[in-house]
């Protein structure tokens, strides 16, 4: 019995020390635990966000992120099924938010009678969030934060 | 409540100003209104991604980022960005940003399989120069070598390849743009003689017609995206023709949405110029005055190691680039033997959609923009595909004019401003000259003040062959920066880990954050990225931007600038040149490195006032001098009178960039015309001066087919590439939580049939398996990328899914640039 | 050739001499059962999804559409094939659709839509013929799966909730008002109501 602690024991041992010279060397935050010439579990995918709550903007220009399943929205030359409700002549049906002044101008500045067609795709600036958590924290400030730090 | 004097006063003379005004105390209390708290500080800065270019601006307060939007002022976005830009913000501050640098270390000693440990940078340079030393010693400059990218700074590529090429007489450095533009450059001298398109983005405003060969813009490049968008949907008479292996975002745009067989391209394009001599479409005026015909060499092989039976087989594998001079006759002759029936077989497209597609190259009202990237690029037989599209622009003579553009995109910020224009390649110098041409060393040695003879002639390894020289442990003393080359080379496994980990050689990789390059290297250093430093970038249309530093780096970071300077003063001439060099040339004698090449009188020539009013400059401050400014005006030197005028350095400050050559103060938009490129001669209409006798090249090249196919066991296509939220290899973007959760895992993306035929469904675990390694990832069957039956695509961008385990390292053997679209592979359920 | 015609004419029309009314009438019951069991049987074989899609002008254009959808599938298995969409369920109708699908047939012979090309020029009318056909029958198909009477408002979003409870319930709009292109891409869209 005691034969087996023993050797239970230096296992321990010896599998700890392993993994403190894994942990030390497995530096690469992005990766998981797999060393690198090996390929760990692919982690579940994940599912898209679909609770319609308005996200806090980092700051006043993001564009903001989007709160639904947006899966098989069709947007190409023959529609645009965000638009069907964001649009401005949809938003009162829809009660969805309707599209930012920015997205009526041209290249040049001017305001056009309906969205500019150099905005129409909208997933190259707004995009959907999965419930996959972070792997980094971002310690990203946001200018509320500076401004009550340098209030006090 | 605590409210010091100052704020009191403040509250006092408000509530004074309110009560004079009628207002008892009317100060809401959840806004700030004092201006001088919610003022910002904006600063202009083009974006840290993609090689399109956009300008952004930057606002700081306290000595942080807070926000980012496209510059209104920027000619190329305008004041948009894509979700990427809108987020750059944010790409700093990761919590894992390294801070000091780190050394494997056991016992207090350096031991390649010791753990990570903090050092100074006394240390860290210390036995740093102790393993280039012993390296060159034992070697020769051959046994060391560096990995840059195309997201150097103008001036710090340039330092870096000063410090190689001149310094250390070693021409292997190379920038991973090696992997993402080669066949373009080559493309461009082999039909031009000189690199970069002539056109410009105003093409886009200009176009009837838009083909894209192989780029998948609406991800890739999005903000060009939305000005092809805008022209599209603003003229409902223009036409967009997508050309791609799988369905991708840019169908959504598309007029005519082509899947193609990979590697047909070769064919389809010579079709066309089928199509257009058959069909009398041929611009003869054009081609009899500003072109030449030229038959290539042919069965080039894939650049695989010469041990490969495909290299043994290959017959021209040494004389690749070479060719002779043809008649237009005998061109059409070649060319007439891909008919539309032969081609429609070959790539799975109609004859019909073949037709229609060549017509719109043929019809000589059409003005006519292709753009093209990876795609064509990243291909065995890229440059002859850059050749062939040009081919098809030259025998219409649309070209160089508004609208009529094969123009060529770029991946990296700086892939034409620093990699290509500076000659950070392993046969490159500055202006587009090359090593092994005597004139060209003659005249950078000139410049750079250094004695003649100390540039080698020799062109050194590129980066495929670094990997391999690596773990064959002929190179043995490697500095990579400004990438994830670990994460971004083909054949990870059996080329790249082991080059890194072979116990002979010494891995040094500066980095912002700790990627897996870092964790396969033995010494890491901690960089600056971005506004922490001041900037210049190129983009793709000759356009180069500069920025101030706007914020100080984290804890010991510091730019890959100082970096490269501060480790030249480490080495003296004497070790590093020979005898002979400095018997003939005494004064050089006693020097380091950084005397030599920095502190040489012109690199130092502008003193730190010369720093506009208002921003820091760690790096001149460390140096004592403009280094920046110093190090770009001997630079510009290079391209000044030469085709590749840059204007003055305090200029980029100001402008929202220029895009060269620069003449008078003014900027070229098309060039090789007359009227709009200063250096075309009066008379000539067109002048391809790149070329000694003005004339460009078309070339007779054939289909060969790819390295490796899809056979009975490795049953599928292999296409990696990138996601719209993710830049490279995610470095950056995968820091920030709205990109991360926008995107957070690779996925392989596979037809449902494939799926099918597999057992695996949506979701599911698999292993995606090649000759030479595999991943484990899971089943996307539906989204924004629809891969015909018998392809899949997995992109590269996922540090937990290696997917470049499985690519193969067959290159272009012209260009040496790897090809990712293609290998063979199976598909597992786990 | 015309007097062997009228011979077998007037035979079919002369009472039978050597058959009883008995045995004729039970022949000809037997005989109905025979033929409407035949012709049911073969009008279920043209409403199973392996019939539609035998055509490939249905497999390549909308049932590849129909795959990446929620309606093919999604976390429960219960999927919907092309007939419980597009054919209805009650037997005069279905009969109905059966026989406007002549047309098809004649569409197929003559491949009026047998590329892509082609079909996309005739994607809005297509789609129209079934956003009039749902509207008519109060997204009759639909209902047959989504039974508003059994829907749990707790279960769903809540801008699901706020349509399904006001112009749903009121009947004041019907569930292809608001759902075009659930399952299948959407034509041009321009000029179509709430688009």
């Amino acid at each position: 019995m005691k034969t087996f602690t023993t050797i239970g024991f230096t296992l321990l041992l010896i599998l700890s020390g392993l993994s403190a010279v894994t942990a030390a060397d497995n530096i690469a935050t992005l990766r998981g635990s797999a060393p690198l010439n090996q390929e760990g579990e692919a982690p579940p995918m994940p599912r898209p966000e679909s609770n319609d709550q308005k996200r806090k903007r980092n700051y006043p220009m993001q564009p903001p992120v989007i709160p639904h399943n947006v899966q098989g929205y069709q947007v190409d030359m023959k529609v645009n099924k965000c638009l069907s409700c964001h649009a401005r002549k949809r938003a009162e049906e829809s009660q969805a938010p309707m599209i930012s002044v920015t997205h009526y101008m041209d290249r040049d500045g001017n305001f056009l009678a309906d969205v500019s067609p150099r905005r129409y795709f909208c997933f190259q600036c707004h995009v959907e969030q999965t419930n996959a958590k972070p792997l980094v924290n971002n310690t990203f400030k946001d200018i509320d934060d500076i401004l009550a730090e340098e209030g006090q | 409540m605590n409210t010091d004097r100052r704020t009191f006063l403040k509250t006092q003379a408000v509530a004074t100003a309110a009560a004079a005004a009628g207002m008892a105390g009317a100060q809401a209390s959840n806004l700030v209104s004092d201006r001088s708290k919610t003022e910002l500080q904006w600063n202009k800065a083009p974006c840290r991604f993609c090689g399109t270019g956009c300008s952004v601006n930057v606002a700081t307060k306290n000595g942080r980022v807070v926000a980012t939007h496209g510059d209104i002022l920027s000619e190329v976005n305008r004041g948009l960005s894509c979700v990427k830009g809108y987020f750059l913000s944010k790409i700093m501050y990761g919590n894992d940003r390294l801070t000091q640098p780190l050394l494997r270390m056991k016992n207090g000693q350096f031991d390649k399989n010791g753990d990570f440990t903090p050092v100074s940078w006394q240390q860290a340079f210390d036995i740093m120069a102790q393993k280039f030393k012993e390296s060159l010693k034992a070697k020769g400059p051959s046994g060391i070598g560096m990995f840059g990218s195309g997201q150097w700074t103008v001036w710090e590529g340039y330092a870096a390849s000063k410090l190689f090429k001149a310094g250390f007489r070693s021409n292997n450095i190379e920038p991973n743009a090696r992997h993402c533009m080669a066949s373009a450059v080559a493309g461009f001298m082999r039909t031009f003689g000189i690199d970069e398109p002539m056109g410009c983005y105003d093409d886009i405003e200009n176009a009837d017609a838009f083909v894209l060969w192989g780029a998948n813009m609406a991800e890739m490049h999005p903000i060009l995206w939305t000005r092809v968008t805008d022209r599209r949907l603003s003229n409902p008479h223009v036409k967009v023709a997508v050309l791609t292996t799988y369905e991708h975002r840019c169908f959504e745009l598309a007029d005519m949405p082509i899947v193609f067989t990979p590697h047909s391209d070769l064919a389809i394009l010579n079709y066309i110029a089928h199509y257009i001599i058959s069909n009398k479409k041929v611009n003869t005026d054009f081609i009899d005055k500003h072109t030449n015909f030229r038959r290539g060499v042919v069965d080039i092989g894939y650049g695989l190691r010469p041990e490969h039976p495909l290299e043994k087989a290959a017959k021209n594998a040494a004389t690749a680039n070479d060719s002779t001079p043809m008649t237009f006759d005998e061109f059409a002759k070649f060319v007439s033997d891909y008919t539309a029936e032969k081609v429609s077989k070959l790539s799975g497209m109609s004859v019909k959609q073949l037709q229609d597609l060549a017509e719109l190259y043929a019809d000589p009202n059409i003005k006519v923009t292709s753009f093209w990237t990876m795609g064509v690029n990243q291909h065995t037989r890229g440059v002859w595909v850059n050749n062939l599209i040009y081919n098809i622009h030259l025998l219409t003579g649309k070209i160089a004019t508004p609208g009529n553009s094969p123009f060529s995109l770029t991946g990296q910020p700086s892939a034409c401003g620093t990699a290509r224009e500076v000659g950070t390649f392993c046969h490159r110098l500055p202006a587009d000259m090359v090593v092994n041409n005597p004139e060209h060393r003659k005249i950078t040695e000139t410049l750079w003040n250094i004695p003649a003879g100390t540039i080698v002639e020799k062109p050194g390894f590129h980066a495929v062959e670094h990997n391999r020289k690596l773990k064959d442990g002929v190179i043995n003393a490697y500095w990579i920066q400004v990438n994830n080359n670990l994460q971004a080379a083909p054949n990870l496994n059996e080329e790249t880990l082991p080059g890194y980990r072979n116990p002979a050689n010494f891995i040094v990789v500066s980095d912002a954050y700790p990627t897996v390059t870092c964790q396969a290297a033995d010494l890491i250093l901690p960089t600056a990225m971005w506004v922490e430093k001041e900037g210049a970038y190129g983009n793709a249309e000759r356009r180069t931007q500069f920025w101030h530093q706007l914020v100080e780096a984290p804890g010991e970071a510091k730019s890959d600038l100082w970096q490269l300077v501060e480790f030249s003063k480490r080495f003296s001439t004497e070790e590093v040149w020979p005898a002979e060099l400095l018997d003939a040339n005494p004064a050089f004698k006693g020097k380091t490195l950084y005397d030599v090449l920095f502190a040489n009188g012109v690199v130092n020539k502008f003193p730190i006032t010369d720093i506009e009013a208002g921003f820091k400059n760690h790096e001149a401050e460390a140096f004592g001098f403009y280094i920046q400014k110093g190090l770009f005006e001997e630079y510009a030197a290079f391209g000044r009178g030469h085709a590749h005028d840059l204007a003055s350095f305090d200029t980029y400050h100001q402008s929202r960039g220029l895009r060269w050559p620069v003449v008078d103060g003014k900027e070229t938009r098309w060039r090789f015309r007359e009227g709009s490129d200063p250096y075309v001669k009066p008379g000539k209409g067109f002048e391809f001066y790149g070329k000694p006798d003005g004339r460009a090249v078309i070339f007779a090249l054939p289909y060969e087919p790819p390295a490796e196919s899809p056979d009975a066991e490795f049953d599928m296509w292999l296409c990696t590439g990138r996601v719209l939220e993710h830049w490279h290899s995610g470095s950056m973007t995968q820091r920030v939580p709205e990109l991360y959760k926008s995107f957070p895992d690779a996925v392989v993306y596979m037809h449902p049939d494939d799926a099918e035929k597999r057992g695996v469904r949506r979701g599911d675990e698999v292993r995606v398996i090649s000759r030479r390694g595999e991943i484990r990832t899971r089943v996307e069957t539906r989204g924004r990328n629809k891969p015909p039956v018998g392809l899949v695509y997995v992109p590269w961008f996922d540090a937990s899914q290696l997917i470049n385990k499985v690519t193969l390292d067959a290159i272009d053997p012209i260009s040496k640039q790897t090809d990712y679209k293609k290998c063979a592979v199976k598909v597992v359920k786990v | 050739m015309l007097q062997k015609l009228k011979f077998y004419w007037t035979m079919l029309w002369r009472p039978s001499r050597h058959f009883s009314l008995a045995f004729l009438t039970a022949g000809g019951f037997i005989a109905g059962i025979i033929f409407w069991g035949a012709f049911n049987t073969g009008l279920e074989l043209t409403n199973t999804e392996t019939f539609c899609i035998s055509c490939h002008e249905m497999e390549d254009n909308v049932y590849q559409e129909l795959r990446t959808t929620i309606h093919f599938n999604n976390r429960s298995g219960v999927r919907a094939t092309c007939p419980d969409c597009h054919v209805p369920h009650d037997w005069t109708d279905k009969i109905a659709r059966k026989m406007q699908a002549s047309k098809e047939v004649w569409g197929k012979i003559f491949g009026t839509i047998d590329t892509k090309e082609k079909f996309e020029t005739h994607r809005r009318r297509l789609a129209e013929n079934e956003w009039e056909r749902l509207k008519a029958n109060d997204s009759l198909e639909c209902r047959n799966c989504h039974n508003f009477e059994y829907m749990d408002f707790t279960k769903q979003g809540q801008r699901a909730v706020n349509m399904h409870s006001t112009a749903l319930a009121s009947g004041e709009k019907t569930c292809i008002d608001c759902h075009k292109g659930i399952a299948h891409s959407l034509p041009d869209m321009t000029g179509v109501k709430g688009w």
